[in-house]
């Protein structure tokens, strides 16, 4: 026996984990590390529907996605436009709506239930309300915001107006996720602290500020690495409201390399614009991690 | 006396907000259900008039399409979550009871290609799977989503472990339990709570899942959300019969959001 599991390098227990994680370790290999390799083998040809014969021509598909305007100006400022005004607007009004709701009042029951509707509906579904009811014409959010005296907004034909919507239906999605962690957070603190600064008469923003976020700070950090890695990936709010548009203003890196793939057929160039958003976020995760792992050993 | 006034100014501005949150958070879900209940006549000023309809879903309901749809998006999201769940909670298992090197470059991998755009590996995955013949079918839609889960919930996974206290185990392995035995009959039952909230977020991500079904779904295995994309886009103007599909769509997230509130906030905490 211990010849045979010096011979394989593992002993009993490593073989044991190794078990356990092949199941999962085969469907990552086949289905994830494959096709990326795949893809980095297309984006170093020429291959699209017009010229489908796949001959190397070396980075000339990663040159021509970093010399393209529309992905310098356009994409990546509003994938990270999108990635910071997201995660930051969600996390403050999340920290606000769980602070809210940290206390016992008449329907509280109720709102936590409301609270978890947009985090269960479908994206699509939640662009496809978004945009119906900020309908040039007939939505209803636009008729009453104009009710209210605001200045017409054509909400999906400006590049601005449009970007807000999507920043705000992103929002909208995310704010509940982090209330709801936040909340959960809150709840687990230890209640002498809150005392001790109630007996010194702190206000109620003093206590959140000097008492609530330092305590919450680990669960804050984790809560933005993991939606600012996900911001990043972000398509369906912004392919159904606008589609990218108007005049491809609105791209972000997902649609970016979905319209060259599937509008413009160019599978090298798109496969090229893919890899580069993967190397992008590998240096973003890293780094992020990297400081999550340091500001949480000076938590400790 | 001002102190009063102070106190009640309070009440009324909480009242107000929490008033303001709720307005915030229907809204948009009430204007799409007011609007599928409208005919088509009604629905560019929907607080307008007193005309509500069924017709609506049932007209929808004829279509095939969004029936055969609703269908696939059902079973595949199904399949994915039993064979999910049975890939990643031995994963979680490992990365919450063990550690040394195989451990830690297992839960780098997982982080890794947790940051992987969807983009990046669904596009050459899209190339694979029609070299393959299985584009647009059951078994090509569903491995990708099992590819997606093993990042997402073999660390979520780890977390329910982590939170189960290990003696059981280790007094199991001294009564001569295999370490098999000890994660099959002693873990697992124990896990089984957090692996029901983990059920009910998969089952939903699969079901809203969108790029996926964009790229790998066409005619022959529709799916319920690249079917109401095609709806925006193509057929933009009949909001009626849109807003119907959407609500239908949407069923599955308000039963789960009403009756499996515990679990899916308890899959949500990490």
């Amino acid at each position: 026996m211990t010849a045979r599991s010096t011979k394989f390098g593992f002993d009993e227990r490593e073989r044991f984990m190794l078990f356990l994680i092949a199941p999962a370790g085969i469907v990552l290999v086949c289905f994830e590390i494959i096709p990326i390799m795949i893809g980095m083998n297309a984006s170093f040809r020429e291959w699209s529907l017009v010229n489908p014969q796949r001959t190397w021509v070396g980075p000339k598909q990663y040159i021509a996605v970093f010399t393209d305007p529309v992905f310098l100006k356009m994409v990546l400022p509003n994938t990270f436009v999108l990635m910071i005004l997201s995660v930051g607007v969600s996390l403050a009004l999340g920290l606000a709506l769980a602070s809210l709701l940290n206390r016992p009042f008449f329907g509280r029951a109720i709102m936590r239930t409301i609270i978890l509707l947009p985090l269960t509906i479908a994206p699509v579904i939640t662009a496809t309300m978004m945009r119906w009811s900020f309908n040039d014409q007939f939505g209803v959010i636009t008729i009453f915001l104009s009710y209210l005296g605001l200045p017409d907004v054509a909400w999906l034909s400006d590049r601005w107006p449009s970007f807000a919507l999507v920043i705000m239906t992103d929002i909208w999605i995310w704010t509940p996720w982090f209330t709801i962690i936040m909340l959960a957070a809150m709840q687990g603190l230890p209640p002498e602290p809150f005392e001790a600064a109630r007996i010194d008469a702190a206000t109620p923003w003093c206590i959140f500020r000097r008492v609530t976020l330092p305590m919450l700070r680990p669960v804050i950090i984790v809560c933005v690495l993991i939606r600012a890695i996900d911001a990043f990936r972000t398509f369906d709010q912004v392919w159904i409201l606008t589609g990218g548009g108007p005049a491809r203003s609105t791209e972000v890196f997902s649609v970016y390399a979905y319209v060259l793939a599937f509008v413009d057929l160019d599978i090298g160039r798109a496969a090229a614009a893919a890899g580069i958003g993967a190397l992008i976020m590998l240096f973003v995760g890293v780094g992020l991690y990297r400081l999550v792992n340091r500001s949480m050993e000076v938590s400790r | 006396m001002i102190a009063l006034a102070l106190h009640t100014l309070r009440h009324a501005i909480f009242a107000i907000s929490i008033a303001a949150i709720f307005v915030v958070f229907v809204g948009p879900i009430a204007i799409l259900g007011l609007t599928s209940i409208r005919p088509a006549s009604g629905v560019f000023y929907i607080w307008r008039g007193t005309n509500f309809t069924f017709n609506n879903f049932v007209e929808v309901l004829h279509q095939s399409q969004v029936v055969e749809a609703m269908w696939n998006s059902f079973v595949l999201s199904t399949l994915a979550t039993i064979l999910s769940l049975g890939i990643t909670v031995g994963s979680g298992y490992m990365l919450s009871r063990f550690g040394g090197w195989i451990q830690r470059s297992w839960f780098t991998t997982i982080y890794i290609f947790r940051t992987v755009p969807y983009i990046s590996w669904v596009l050459p995955l899209y190339l694979v799977n029609t070299r393959l013949g299985i584009y647009d079918t059951y078994i090509g839609l569903l491995l990708p989503h099992i590819a997606v889960h093993v990042c997402f919930f073999s660390w979520l996974m780890k977390g329910f472990f982590d939170g189960i206290n290990p003696s059981m185990e280790y007094a199991a392995l001294i009564d001569g339990c295999t370490r098999w035995g000890a994660f099959y009959r002693v873990a697992l039952p124990a896990a089984m709570p957090g692996i029901a909230a983990l059920a009910i977020l998969c089952w939903l991500s699969t079901w809203n899942e969108f790029l996926f079904a964009l790229i790998l779904s066409g005619k022959r295995t529709p799916l319920i959300t690249s079917t109401m994309a095609q709806f925006v886009t193509e057929t933009g103007t009949e909001w009626n019969l849109m807003s119907a599909t959407a609500v239908l769509a949407m069923m599955p997230a308000l039963l789960v959001t009403i009756f499996g509130q515990k679990y899916v906030i308890r899959g949500l905490r990490m």
